[in-house]
């Protein structure tokens, strides 16, 4: 054990339990003094690469490491010098004061029949009182609440005094204000203490404001690595955890934090097809986009919309469908960001659908958009029946559609045609940008 | 945060051992060393005073006193040789049950307690467990015991309170004369020893004259089945290599569970039905009786209960090795099984 | 977050610990022990026998003739001597010291099962002892011998049958539910085995019954010196193991983290348990109740940490295994029980009355 040994590094970590694996090729270098957080939906192996990391479990192969030394060859003993964990809940049999419950953790410095002496009391003193329950030291453990008791837990892993601290999932069972509060404490014993965090949390947004660096974990495999507003996506989180959500930024701490709104639905793939390759976007409004959307996503296709205003049907067609959306304020015009969220959009759609809606000056913009990606996918122009008015900016909207035309859009009659073209459209390939990951 | 003091300096190294591994240390010692004297003490040869040397019925090698005045007996097959023997005298107290629970009476019938002039003072708790206080108040020179004292007791009273013990369990009818001999050999001269192994022999050999006799003549053996308890499942009695066998066959009876793969089978109700024999006797006395074994399955249904065939035999008489068994309880299986022949 | 409630450096005390009680018991056993052998079958006048106890205590100095004005019987008070300080004496120190045995392993089972309803036979050892009991017994193996065989086989038995259970330990199956289910079906086997056996010696199993009911006669300082001797070793080395038990009690996971190798010490806390069972009714027989009550009483009285629970069950089994026998000697004047038949017949109410008292979230409520 040097002072150039990580405290944990993982290499090609595999770990089966019966057919299954848990962890499949993991490798992982935790630099002291890092604040890292493994996130990843229920069972994409974060307890089971904390578990790895304790020694609990021998990986089918590849080794773990803790300070330069493997795991499974150290004592149980110094394992434990070197390494605390605070697991996501315990079940003590006996209601133990909390004093006593917070001293045990002086185990691995004691000698064999040797006392906890003053020193040892005191820090388990001073360690109740950093987790606020310093006047709750003659309660049992049974008896106080399941986040006091996860905070008495932590303040048993501080008087470990161990450089590497693991916690599974250590907020489940705090409010909201003990979350921050813990999650608070633990980052001040990174930065204060050079002590080395590795947690498991749930709640990817506390992750993005308190890590410094975020792993992902998706079935098993390191799926993204790196500082939160590198990792944080919104393609992250539908890809991972199949979650359609909003990516913003936190204006107070500058993290990102996404806003989760329903699941991903399944679609199904066909190869040859266009069909699972990527969403198909619909331009629309006013109604006129519902029918494409349902009948695209009836057809196993995923879609995107935009840009709509609030209280747009088509908006409510599209949110009902669970698709990702560009969403401007009612009546307003189309703001630059929410061009630029179009945009983002656009860019990741194999194809495009502008439905017959009217144009006015503050969906203007979308008819821009779509000509932004002419030349690059394939854009199908549904047809308005002749007679009623539908161009509300001075002929703006219908040179824009004309340079579509010109531009290589197909024209297409309904929803039938869509939907034929779309098909017949066998294996093409965006021209410059590559098709995003499913 | 944590501690209030930096983790940097360790404590400060021990100089003094820990009252704790003293503690430990001495408690260890003293074990080993209480160990150890036990063992030490145990392999030494006991002594027990005596100037007669014999070997009893388990195998024991045993030196005891010459014609010992006070004597405890702890089983009814000994109590019965030594009032033969004409030895009640020298006896000073016999095996009991717990006195709470039955005392003397559940080991001794009443007729017993009248014939021997036994009391309660004269008690020693043998059963459930060995109790040796009384033993070492009645202060015996010689202890004679059946196998219902355990192995346990047996060494105690002799290793730790060097009163020497016999064992006495016979188990054939030719080792209740052994016995007898063994006697004479302890109490000599006041023993009327000659006498009761000329009786008992004399019994056996006119048994084994009948025996003789009927097998020339070619008559079969009559089936019977001795039992001496019974339950709701069947019947118990005696198997290979038992006293009890050993009567049946002296007396010129073939036993139903001549084959059985155990000592003391119980034999099921179908099984004594199926094979019914000729004979039942039944053991009466300590609650014992014919409506007892009336409720036995299948009673009703024998053959030899509908022909007045099941005859009741004191228990005493034929479950105790003892000469009484000898002297009476065969005689008295013979005539039931060969009505006619004298005893 | 939290205002300190003493000064840095104070160490808050816990109520509700009432160890006081325990040295108060050790000195209870030790009035007990010398008070007990006024107690027995055969009558003896209560200052005859103290006057017969100083007597032997003080090689002879005191009380030169403890039997003065006393009614003798026939062996004098040669005889009465034999009865106060060779049979009673040795019965109240033997019942002392297997009470304290019975005591530590209940303890220690309990604990490294996490089960209050564990006692020292758990691991199928009091069939083990029976059937090695039952060997010398029904085959009679040197019954010529020195008084150490039946204890041996016994004890061989004993330790055997928990070694099998312990081999299942040390393999990758060692949960506590293997460990519960091999020690309950090894029980099964082994019981089918002795019934099998007696039914080839059915005088040989009434001595085996008795076996069953455990027995404090029958023995003498020799055996008693064995007896404390082993239990005194493999007893002291449990109770060092306090600390690690405590931990145990969270769970093998967390205590693992903590430093503790619960496999290896749950082996080694078994190992010694057995040997200390095993050493203790080797020469008694088995006696219920005694393991599995005791942990109760120190816990209610005097907490949860097994470094008083591990000693303080000593105490109380002695204690009560020493206050069964002199009831049973009130209760039943003239009469030697088997002590195992009182220990269950006092203990199956006791036990009761705990179970009742209980509070809600008291040693044996878990979440």
């Amino acid at each position: 054990m040097t002072a150039a040994d990580p405290p944990l590094r993982l290499r090609g970590v595999t770990v089966r339990f019966g057919g299954r694996p848990a962890l499949q090729d993991v490798d992982l270098e935790v630099a002291r003094g890092q604040f890292v957080v493994l996130a990843g939906p229920n069972g994409s192996g974060k307890t089971t690469l904390l578990r790895a990391a304790l020694g609990f479990l021998d990986p089918d192969a590849g080794s773990v490491a803790l300070f330069g030394d493997d795991v499974r060859e150290l004592p149980v003993i110094e394992r434990a010098r070197r390494v605390a964990w605070v697991p996501q809940e315990e079940t003590p049999r006996d209601d133990v004061p909390l004093f006593d419950y917070v001293l045990y953790g002086r185990y691995a410095h004691l000698g064999w029949l040797e006392g906890e002496g003053a020193t040892d009391r005191a820090a388990a003193q001073t360690a109740l009182e950093s987790v606020g329950l310093g006047d709750r030291a003659e309660d049992g453990i049974l008896s106080v609440s399941g986040g006091e008791r996860q905070r008495a837990i932590l303040a048993r892993a501080l008087v470990q005094e161990a450089p590497l601290v693991l916690l599974d999932e250590p907020t489940t069972h705090l409010d909201i204000a003990h979350q921050l509060d813990l999650l608070d404490r633990v980052r001040s014993l990174v930065r204060d203490r050079n002590v080395t965090v590795v947690a498991a949390l749930h709640d990817l947004n506390l992750a993005a404001r308190y890590a410094d660096r975020i792993v992902v974990l998706s079935r098993g495999r390191r799926v993204a690595d790196g500082p939160p507003a590198a990792v944080i996506s919104e393609e992250l989180l539908a890809r991972v955890w199949g979650v359609v959500a909003d990516l913003r930024r936190d204006p107070r701490t500058g993290a990102p934090y996404l806003l989760p709104h329903h699941l991903v639905p399944t679609s199904p793939t066909a190869p040859g097809t266009m069909l699972g390759r990527g969403p198909v976007h619909v331009v629309g409004g006013g109604g006129s986009g519902a029918p494409y959307l349902r009948a695209l996503s009836e057809a196993g296709y995923r879609v995107t919309a935009g840009g709509l205003h609030l209280l747009d049907s088509d908006l409510e067609a599209a949110e009902s469908l669970g698709a990702l959306t560009a969403v401007e304020v009612p009546f307003a015009p189309i703001g630059e960001e929410v061009r630029a969220r179009l945009r983002t959009l656009l860019a990741s759609a194999t194809a495009v659908v502008v439905a017959p809606f009217p144009v006015g000056p503050s969906n203007l913009p979308n008819l821009e958009e779509v000509a932004g990606q002419l030349g690059r996918i394939p854009i199908l122009l549904v047809r308005r029946t002749p007679g009623p008015v539908w161009d509300f900016t001075g002929g703006r909207a219908e040179a824009l559609v004309e340079r579509l035309r010109r531009g290589g859009a197909r024209e297409v009659a309904g929803v039938d045609e869509v939907l034929a073209t779309l098909a017949a459209l066998a294996t093409p390939r965006p021209s410059s940008t590559p098709t995003p990951a499913q | 945060m944590g501690l209030s003091t930096p983790p940097a300096a360790p404590a400060p190294a021990r100089r003094t051992v820990p009252l704790a591994w003293v503690v430990v240390g001495v408690l260890v010692a003293v074990g080993i060393l209480s160990a150890g004297v036990a063992a030490y003490d145990i392999t030494r040869p006991p002594s027990t005073p005596g100037s007669v040397t014999l070997t009893d019925d388990l195998g024991r090698q045993v030196t005891v006193p010459y014609d010992p005045a006070h004597v405890a007996v702890l089983g009814p097959s000994i109590m019965d040789s030594m009032y033969r023997l004409g030895l009640r005298s020298h006896v000073v107290g016999v095996d009991c049950y717990a006195p709470s629970f039955g005392g003397l009476s559940s080991d001794y019938s009443s007729d017993q307690v009248q014939l021997w002039n036994l009391s309660s003072s004269m008690c020693i708790q043998t059963e459930p467990t060995f109790d040796i206080e009384e033993l070492l108040a009645l202060g015996p020179q010689l202890v004679l015991a059946t196998t219902i004292v355990s192995v346990g007791a047996v060494e105690q009273i002799s290793l730790t309170y060097h009163i020497p013990v016999v064992m006495l369990q016979p188990a054939t009818l030719t080792g209740v004369l052994l016995d007898e001999q063994l006697l004479e050999k302890i109490f000599g001269a006041s023993s009327s020893a000659p006498a009761l192994e000329a009786e008992i022999q004399s019994a056996i050999t006119q048994a084994a004259a009948l025996q003789t006799n009927l097998t020339n003549a070619g008559t079969p053996f009559p089936t019977v089945l001795l039992t001496y308890s019974t339950d709701s499942n069947g019947y118990w009695t005696f198997g290979p290599g038992t006293f009890g066998q050993s009567l049946i066959e002296l007396a010129s009876g073939a036993s139903i569970s001549a084959n059985s793969t155990l000592p003391y089978p119980e034999l099921a109700g179908e099984q004594v039905l199926g094979t019914d024999p000729e004979y039942v006797v039944y053991g009466t006395g300590f609650g014992l009786n014919e409506s007892y074994y009336a409720q036995a399955p299948f009673w009703s249904q024998l053959t030899a209960t509908q022909d007045g065939r099941a005859v009741g035999m004191d228990s005493n008489d034929f479950t105790e090795p003892d000469p009484t068994m000898i002297l009476v309880g065969l005689p008295l299986l013979i005539s039931i099984l060969h009505p006619g022949t004298s005893a | 977050m939290g205002g300190l409630s003493a000064a840095p450096g104070a160490v808050p005390r816990t109520p509700g610990r009432r160890r006081w009680v325990l040295v108060a018991l050790l000195a209870a056993i030790g009035a007990g022990v010398f008070l007990s052998p006024v107690l027995g079958t055969y009558s003896i006048a209560p200052e005859t026998v103290l006057r017969i106890l100083l007597h032997q205590v003080s090689g002879g100095a005191l009380y030169p003739n403890p039997c003065a004005g006393a009614p003798v019987p026939v062996s004098g008070c040669a005889g009465l001597t034999e009865i106060v300080w060779d049979a009673r004496l040795s019965e109240v120190m033997l019942a002392v010291i297997v009470g304290a045995a019975l005591g530590i392993s209940g303890g220690t089972l309990q604990g490294v099962f996490r089960n209050p309803l564990a006692d020292p036979f758990l691991l199928g050892l009091s069939s083990g002892g029976t059937v090695g009991a039952a060997v010398v017994v029904v085959f009679r193996v040197g019954v010529s011998e020195q008084n150490l065989l039946l204890p041996l086989f016994a004890f061989v038995g004993a330790v055997a049958t928990g070694g099998v259970i312990l081999v299942a330990a040390r393999s990758r199956f060692g949960s506590v539910e293997t460990l519960l289910l091999t020690g309950v079906a090894l029980s099964s086997f082994l019981s089918s085995v002795l019934s099998l056996m007696l039914l080839y010696n059915p005088t040989g199993s009434l001595q085996v019954d008795q076996w069953l009911l455990g027995n404090l006669g029958a023995l003498d300082w020799t055996q008693d010196g064995i007896a404390f001797g082993v239990v005194l070793i493999s007893g002291t080395l449990l109770a060092t193991y306090g600390r690690e038990l405590n931990l145990l009690q969270l769970g093998p996971d967390v205590a693992q983290s903590l430093g503790v190798d619960s496999r290896k010490v749950r082996v080694r806390l078994l190992l010694l348990a057995s040997v200390t069972t095993a050493a203790a009714v080797a020469f008694t027989g088995i006696i219920g109740f005694v393991g599995l009550v005791s942990p109760h009483v120190v816990r209610r009285v005097a907490g949860s940490d097994y470094r008083v629970v591990l000693p303080g069950s000593a105490l109380v089994g002695a204690g009560f295994l020493l206050g069964a026998r002199d009831i049973a000697l009130l209760a039943f004047p003239g009469t030697l029980l088997p002590i195992g038949i009182f220990t269950s017949f006092a203990g199956a109410p006791f036990f009761a009355y705990l179970l009742y008292r209980r509070r809600r979230l008291s040693t044996m409520g878990g979440s």
